[in-house]
């Protein structure tokens, strides 16, 4: 795995969940959501795995179990939206980022994503 | 903690029924119907083959970019990866606005059935039924694939049996072949024909949306091919069976002359008020589930070009509890009503029909095209390839832009009843 890029995914996921954390409204939300979240480039050696318990992040790793969600796209398109540069759903309609799991998982999400993206 | 495994995906055949399900709604009796008017017999049936080779190949295309690009965004998606976002975009939209007013001809229908089941006026069944509909999307309440799957498979089994007994209950009759093989239409009408029938697959293309729940997109190709297969079998039967419509004399299609609702001059149902209750509240649990769908991936593509400004800011917002953009369901319904008191005509409705061919007939040749264009097609691929999807692509527009003309500019048919008295 290049540690460059996957030092710079995780950043980028960092810079997300810190972006999280501070809405505990947005938090509170979410609560009896458990996925797991698994975010892969698909141009780059690169992956990182974000747990949530009951809403709340409980654990991010490089690796984890089978995930919930699965979201993939080119390494600059998941760092554009996880450091809320791009609303996701315009890579995820163009079919720039794609999702495998539920949509009732995808949707909540790409709800959280909107509302910490500033318009 | 619910992680995602093979269990959880649908299974091949509910995917096979999603395919069909999404194709096959109450409108669709109706494309048929006006085919068996301009072709009749073994010509409309001809026309179902017709268009359904034409899927096939589609079928085909659209499993390589379900493979290349597995997307729940579909159609939209293949499209822009392969031409650019503008040309995806200007492709799929009048695709949407189309389905909006077939929503809005759904529920014209589902109204002419409730007053024909229940002596209520068309437009209050109407009405109700958009409301309702929307009212259950709304709530949040998204019905599972599987139920979906049994409410198609009993629709399907239910007009099959229709048809069945139509055409046996009418091969006694003197005239029985001369209906089964009336003379020969000229050649635009049979290409009009065809390109109305695309109509009747419009949607199945749809399952490509249910990769994301699928994990492999080689069940997804697979599930195409044969929702194409199974739509074949089911619309060239039930043409045979509206072939026989004509000539039922007690049809009760022939005495109210209601082409809107051609199911219900179908066999048993013409005759039997039992079977006409049956057949129509199946139309409505069709049309019901059909409009369900339709409504909740619409509001998410009016809430996503919203998100992104192009449409009113305003529809952008989700509801954080039910998950679901209220405005954009609202706008919806707000549409859907708005069209279905414009399209008061049987010309209106045929040009919807016709509209729609056209732009299904369109988005399809432009997912074949795009399929030998990168980052679809394979390094190295022969250049008979492209030149086949070339020749394919044509023929989505021949056909689409034959229904157009034959939509628009031929003369209204008689409806079924008018030809029963004829005869």
């Amino acid at each position: 795995m290049n540690v460059d890029v996957q030092d710079r995914l995780g950043a980028a996921l960092a810079c997300f969940l810190k972006a999280y954390e501070a809405r505990p409204e947005l938090v509170a939300e979410q609560r009896g959501w458990s996925p797991i979240i698994a975010l892969a480039a698909s141009d780059a050696q690169a992956r990182v795995v974000v747990s949530l318990d009951d809403g709340r992040i409980a654990r991010v790793a490089a690796a984890g179990g089978p995930p919930t969600l699965e979201i993939t796209g080119g390494l600059d398109t998941l760092c554009d939206v996880l450091t809320l540069r791009r609303d996701p759903n315009e890579p995820y309609l163009f079919g720039e980022l794609v999702v495998v799991g539920a949509e009732a998982d995808f949707v909540r999400l790409d709800y959280i994503a909107s509302r910490l993206c500033p318009r | 903690m619910p992680a995602l495994t093979k269990n959880a995906a649908p299974g091949p055949i509910t995917l096979v029924a999603t395919g069909c399900g999404t194709a096959i709604a109450c409108v669709c009796a109706l494309g048929l119907g006006e085919i068996e008017r301009r072709l009749g017999g073994l010509w409309s049936v001809l026309a179902v083959l017709g268009a359904a080779l034409l899927c096939a190949a589609l079928a085909r295309a659209l499993a390589r970019l379900t493979t290349v690009v597995p997307s729940g965004a579909g159609l939209m998606a293949f499209l822009s990866r392969g031409l650019g976002r503008r040309w995806g975009l200007l492709l799929m939209l009048p695709y949407v606005a189309l389905v909006i007013a077939l929503v809005a001809v759904e529920a014209r229908i589902v109204g002419a059935v409730s007053a024909r089941l229940l002596s209520v006026p068309p437009a209050l069944g109407a009405v109700a039924f958009l409301v309702w509909t929307w009212a259950v999307a709304r709530s949040g309440v998204r019905f599972s694939l599987r139920a979906q799957a049994v409410a198609t498979a009993v629709l399907v089994i239910g007009f099959v049996l229709l048809a069945i007994a139509g055409v046996i209950g009418a091969a006694g009759r003197p005239d029985f072949f001369a209906h089964l093989l009336p003379p020969r239409p000229s050649a635009l009408a049979l290409l009009g024909g065809i390109g109305q029938a695309l109509f009747l697959f419009m949607g199945f293309e749809l399952v490509t949306n249910q990769v994301e729940l699928v994990r492999a997109p080689g069940v997804i190709g697979s599930a195409l091919s044969r929702s194409v297969q199974l739509l074949t079998v089911f619309y060239a039967v039930v043409a045979l069976g509206f072939s026989t419509i004509a000539h039922a004399p007690q049809a009760g299609l022939a005495a109210d002359g209601d082409w809107l609702t051609p199911q219900l001059g179908l066999g048993a149902a013409a005759v039997s008020p039992l079977a006409a209750a049956a057949i129509g509240i199946l139309c409505i649990v069709a049309s019901f589930t059909s409009f369900n769908g339709a409504l909740l991936t619409l509001s998410r593509l009016v809430y996503a070009l919203a998100s992104q400004g192009l449409l009113p800011r305003r529809l952008a917002r989700m509801d954080s509890k039910r998950m679901v953009p209220p405005d954009a369901l609202a706008a919806l319904l707000a549409a859907s009503l708005a069209l279905t008191f414009l399209l008061s005509s049987r010309a209106l409705i045929n040009a919807v029909l016709a509209g729609s061919a056209a732009a299904a007939g369109l988005v399809w040749a432009a997912a074949v095209a795009v399929r030998e264009r990168p980052p679809f097609v394979e390094p190295g691929r022969p250049r008979r390839h492209l030149v086949a999807a070339l020749a394919l692509s044509s023929l989505f527009v021949v056909f689409g832009a034959g229904a157009l003309v034959e939509g628009f500019t031929s003369p209204a048919p008689p409806v079924l009843a008018e030809v029963t008295h004829a005869h």
